[in-house]
């Protein structure tokens, strides 16, 4: 067989296309060590298992989620032979793998945002009462939006929905989300909420939310974000960084609008509880009327006791002019012309007397 | 807001108004019958309106899969 001569150039470039034809992309999970950063730009360090090392090279834009030595990751990386014929990994992409890792990484970026204020209570803006126009972004095959969907139908109506469909897990799902987030940002139209939802999953799959490009592009949203992804218990750094934080997808429905069946109830309800008031007015007039009517009565009465009492005094004094009265004490009541010879009448009490005028003397 | 939206926003405002109106000072006997029926005509109307409203849900055309 003929032995190959190359120039180590053309060895190393030679290797580069074997490689590269066989392992285009590649991930490797193992422990991170030496881990360094070149100029603010580039990232240097090894990945390591017990059997053995290799170099790793990125640079810093590429890192999306904070590593340090000791943290275990998968790299999506393409081998390379350099030029001084060190093997080595240029990654593309990061992220941490196992529950340790991920909530290492967690804190760590936790921290670095907190610091720069992105998940300030001042920085959080309001959500419209009831929005017209509003941009939802998930996957439309999960079933975080078919809960969401369902709760956003049955408690309100007249919406208008733009439903960006993206991957909401993987290491292609925060540049997705970025996209359409940018996409809904740019609109002639803007919508008044841009909600963003995901259903619950294991932390590896929730970490897509975790993603640092992705927290930055919800803190810098023009409109105001909903986030609602997983389940209650589950947070993530979107959920910090949006304006209004929703437990789960349905929870986002529930915040985004009110509910129609309660407005309902409780216009029925208002216009219930005004025949008690009305009934309620009715009485009182009944009662006002009956304590005004029961006074006037009263008075009438008083009035008409006064005119009785004038009246039996008025009789009394009557009763003391009366000529019987007279007569019954024993004087006599003379009728006719007080002449001598002439007939004249006297009454008393219980008789008439005719007599003749024998004599008349003055006093 | 939509214009029926709004309008199921006025028909809540002007409900709240009317039943503001029996507890204050103006209330008379001879004008809550009426009133009343306005009230009654007012949540019929929300009611309606709100059960006829659908939303319009639409799936963007644009792809996000990559830079475009």
């Amino acid at each position: 067989m003929e032995k190959l001569r190359f120039s180590v150039s053309d060895f190393i470039a030679i290797t580069n296309q074997t490689l590269e034809y066989a392992y285009p992309s590649v991930e490797i999970e193992g422990e991170v060590a030496s881990f360094k950063v070149n100029q603010g730009k580039f990232i240097f360090f090894d990945i390591k298992d017990a059997g053995g090392s290799i170099s790793c090279f990125m640079t810093v834009w590429q890192l999306r989620v904070p590593i340090e030595d000791g943290m275990t990751v998968v790299v999506t990386a393409t081998p390379k032979l350099t030029q001084w014929g060190k093997f080595s990994l240029t990654v593309k992409a990061v992220r941490p793998s196992g529950e340790g890792a991920l909530k290492k990484s967690f804190e760590l970026l936790k921290a670095k945002l907190d610091k720069e204020g992105l998940f300030l209570e001042a920085r959080k803006r309001s959500l419209p009462t009831v929005p017209h126009h509003v941009a939802v972004i998930s996957s439309t095959q999960s079933a975080g939006y078919a809960d969401f969907v369902k709760i956003l139908n049955d408690r309100w109506g007249g919406l208008q929905v733009d439903v960006a469909h993206v991957q909401v897990q993987g290491t292609v799902a925060p540049d997705q989300i970025i996209r359409a987030l940018n996409y809904f940002n740019e609109r002639d139209e803007l919508p008044e909420v841009i909600v963003i939802i995901r259903g619950g999953g294991s932390a590896d799959d929730l970490s897509a939310f975790n993603d640092e490009q992705l927290v930055r592009a919800i803190a810098g949203s023009r409109v105001p974000t909903l986030v609602g992804v997983g389940h209650e218990i589950d947070e993530s750094l979107a959920d910090l960084a949006a304006d209004v934080r929703a437990a789960t997808p349905s929870n986002a429905a529930q915040i985004l609008v009110p509910d129609k069946n309660e407005i309902i109830r409780a216009a029925r309800y208002q216009v219930r509880s005004l025949l008690p008031r009305v009934e309620n007015a009715i009485d009182q007039q009944s009662i006002f009327v009956r304590t005004t009517l029961s006074t006037i009565l009263v008075q009438a009465e008083d009035r008409i006791q006064q005119r009785l009492e004038q009246l039996n005094g008025i009789r009394s004094v009557l009763a003391q002019l009366d000529p019987r009265t007279v007569l019954a004490r024993g004087y006599a009541l003379i009728r006719g012309t007080r002449r001598v010879g002439e007939m004249i009448e006297i009454e008393t009490n219980a008789t008439i007397i005719k007599a003749e005028v024998k004599d008349v003397q003055v006093k | 807001m939509s214009k029926l939206n709004k309008t199921i926003q006025e028909k809540t405002a002007e409900l709240s108004e009317l039943v503001a109106w029996f507890d204050s000072d103006e209330f008379t006997l001879e004008t809550a019958l009426d009133k009343f029926k306005e009230a009654e005509a007012l949540a019929e109307g929300i009611e309606k309106d709100l059960t006829a409203l659908k939303n319009d849900i639409q799936i963007v055309k644009q792809k996000f899969d990559s830079e475009s």
